[in-house]
C-alpha cells in the first residue's frame, strides 16, 4: 500500500473538515471495498477518515412506522437486531444474506449505500422501503439517491447517518447470489405498503431500480402469476463473466415472483 | 469485453469528423483526461485518471487512428497502461452517417479485453465500466458540439 495520513475524528463536523481539507480523502467505513481496491493499487487515497469514532452514527430504533438504522451499523448487527426482526424481518434477513461472515461484521449500511455497489443487497431495500437516506446536511428520499454506476446523490464529502425505512405491511427479498463473493446477481424486494406495493431491484443494471410495472401488476393483483406479462424495468442490463444480460433478465421476474409467493403463502 | 451503440448529433458529418480528429475536443469528452497530446497525424498519447467507483487510477492511454476514411470512419487502437493497475486493449470502429436536416448518425463499436489487477478485481464490472465511460464520451461530444442539446436527453443511457 501507498503511505496515507490516517484520521479517526470524533465528530461528524470534524470528518467533513478533514475531508475538505485533505488533498485526495476518502472516508473509511467497514472498508471492505476500499481496502482491497487500495492494496491492489487501484486507489491510493492521501487521507483516510475513519468514520468508526463517530459513535452518533451507530444504532437501531423503531419509532411510528420508521426504523431507522445509523450509518455506521453492522450489517450483522441489523440481523441480529431483534427490533429489525420483528419490526422488518425481511430487512434482517436481507442483512444476515450479505457476503460472508468477515463482510457482514465489517460492513455497514452507510458504507454500502455510499458506495452504491451495483450488485449489494441494501439498495433494493432501500428503494422497496421508500426509505429515506439522512445526511450530514439533508435528507435525501430513496427514489433520488441511485444515479448511476456508482453513482449517488452524495457530494463527495457527505456523510450518511442514518437510513430511515418506512416499516411495511409485509415485505420479502429474494436474491441469486454469486456463489463465491453471495453478491447479489439479481436481488428483489417485494414490499406491500396496505395494497400498495413498492418493487426495488438490485444486481441487475449499473444501479438499483425500480420495477414499475411489477409494482402496478401486484398492487392490482398480489400474486405471481400478475407478474408473468409484467414489463421489466427499462435498463441497461448487466453483463459479465457471472451472467449475461438475458440471464438477468430472466433472474429480476424469477425473483420478484419468489418474494411474491413467499408472501402469498402467509 | 464487446459493446455498441449510436448516437444522433445535431451537426453535420464535417464537424463531428473535424471533433473526431481534433485533440482538444477529445481531452475535453473524456471523463478524468488530464493531458491530450497530438504525436502524429493519427497518433494521441492521453493521461487519464479513471473513477469508477472505489477505483481511482491513473491510466497512460495510447490511440492510434487505422483504416481512415474521412469524413465517413476510422478506426480507433487503444492501449491502456496503468503503472500497477493492470493493462487494457481494443478497438473501436467509428462510422458517420449523414442524417436526416444535416444531422449525423455516430455508430460505433468496441471490442476490448483487460488484464493484470484491473481484470482480476474488477471482472464484474468492466463490461459496465466501459459502457458508462462509452456513454459519458459520446454524450460529451454531443454537447461540446451542441451546447443547446438537451442535457436531460444526453444523460440518458442509451
Amino acid at each position: 500500500m501507498h503511505p496515507f495520513n490516517y484520521h479517526k475524528p470524533s465528530t461528524l463536523a470534524e470528518a467533513v473538515a478533514l475531508h475538505q481539507g485533505a488533498e485526495d480523502p476518502a472516508y473509511l467505513s467497514g472498508g471492505h471495498t476500499l481496502l482491497p481496491t487500495m492494496t491492489q493499487r487501484l486507489a491510493a487515497p492521501s487521507d483516510l477518515i475513519d468514520l468508526e469514532g463517530l459513535t452518533e452514527l451507530i444504532g437501531i430504533a423503531v419509532d411510528n412506522g420508521t426504523l431507522s438504522i445509523g450509518a455506521f451499523t453492522r450489517h450483522a448487527e441489523v440481523a441480529a437486531s431483534t427490533e429489525v426482526q420483528s419490526a422488518l424481518p425481511a430487512l434482517a434477513e436481507l442483512a444476515e444474506g450479505i457476503g460472508d461472515a468477515q463482510v457482514r461484521n465489517r460492513g455497514t449500511i452507510g458504507g454500502s449505500l455510499a458506495n452504491s455497489d451495483p450488485a449489494a443487497d441494501y439498495p433494493a431495500a432501500v428503494l422497496a422501503l421508500n426509505a429515506v437516506i439522512h445526511t450530514d446536511r439533508r435528507q435525501i428520499p430513496a427514489d433520488g439517491y441511485f444515479r448511476g454506476l456508482f453513482e449517488t446523490a452524495l457530494e463527495a464529502d457527505e456523510v450518511i447517518t442514518r437510513v430511515d425505512f418506512a416499516i411495511p405491511s409485509r415485505a420479502a427479498y429474494e436474491k441469486f447470489p454469486n456463489p463465491a463473493s453471495r453478491y447479489a446477481t439479481v436481488g428483489v424486494m417485494v414490499a406491500d405498503f396496505n395494497g400498495t406495493v413498492r418493487v426495488g431491484v438490485t444486481g441487475a443494471g449499473p444501479c438499483a431500480c425500480r420495477a414499475d410495472a411489477f409494482e402496478a401488476a401486484l398492487s392490482a393483483r398480489f400474486d405471481p402469476a400478475a407478474l408473468d406479462d409484467a414489463e421489466l424495468p427499462a435498463i441497461d442490463f448487466n453483463s459479465d463473466l457471472h451472467a449475461s444480460a438475458e440471464y438477468r433478465v430472466h433472474l429480476v421476474r424469477v425473483m420478484a415472483q419468489r418474494a411474491t409467493a413467499r408472501l402469498a403463502s402467509l | 469485453m464487446e459493446q455498441s451503440g449510436e448516437h444522433l448529433i445535431p451537426v453535420e458529418r464535417a464537424t463531428v469528423w473535424r471533433s473526431l480528429n481534433d485533440p482538444v475536443v477529445l481531452a475535453r469528452c473524456i471523463s478524468g483526461c488530464q493531458s491530450m497530446e497530438q504525436l502524429a497525424d493519427d497518433r494521441f498519447a492521453a493521461t487519464v485518471k479513471a473513477r469508477v467507483g472505489p477505483v481511482r487510477a491513473t491510466f497512460e492511454v495510447a490511440l492510434t487512428l487505422t483504416d481512415i476514411h474521412p469524413p465517413e470512419s476510422y478506426v480507433l487502437q487503444v492501449e491502456v497502461k496503468g503503472k500497477a493497475a493492470g493493462f487494457g486493449k481494443g478497438l473501436a470502429e467509428v462510422a458517420l452517417a449523414e442524417a436526416e436536416d444535416g444531422t449525423t448518425l455516430l455508430r460505433y463499436s468496441v471490442a476490448g479485453r483487460v488484464g493484470g489487477k484491473l481484470a482480476q478485481i474488477g471482472a464484474r464490472l468492466i463490461d459496465s465500466a466501459a459502457r458508462k465511460m462509452a456513454d459519458d464520451f459520446f454524450s460529451a461530444l454531443h454537447e461540446a458540439l451542441d451546447p443547446a442539446a438537451d442535457r436531460q436527453q444526453s444523460a440518458n443511457p442509451s
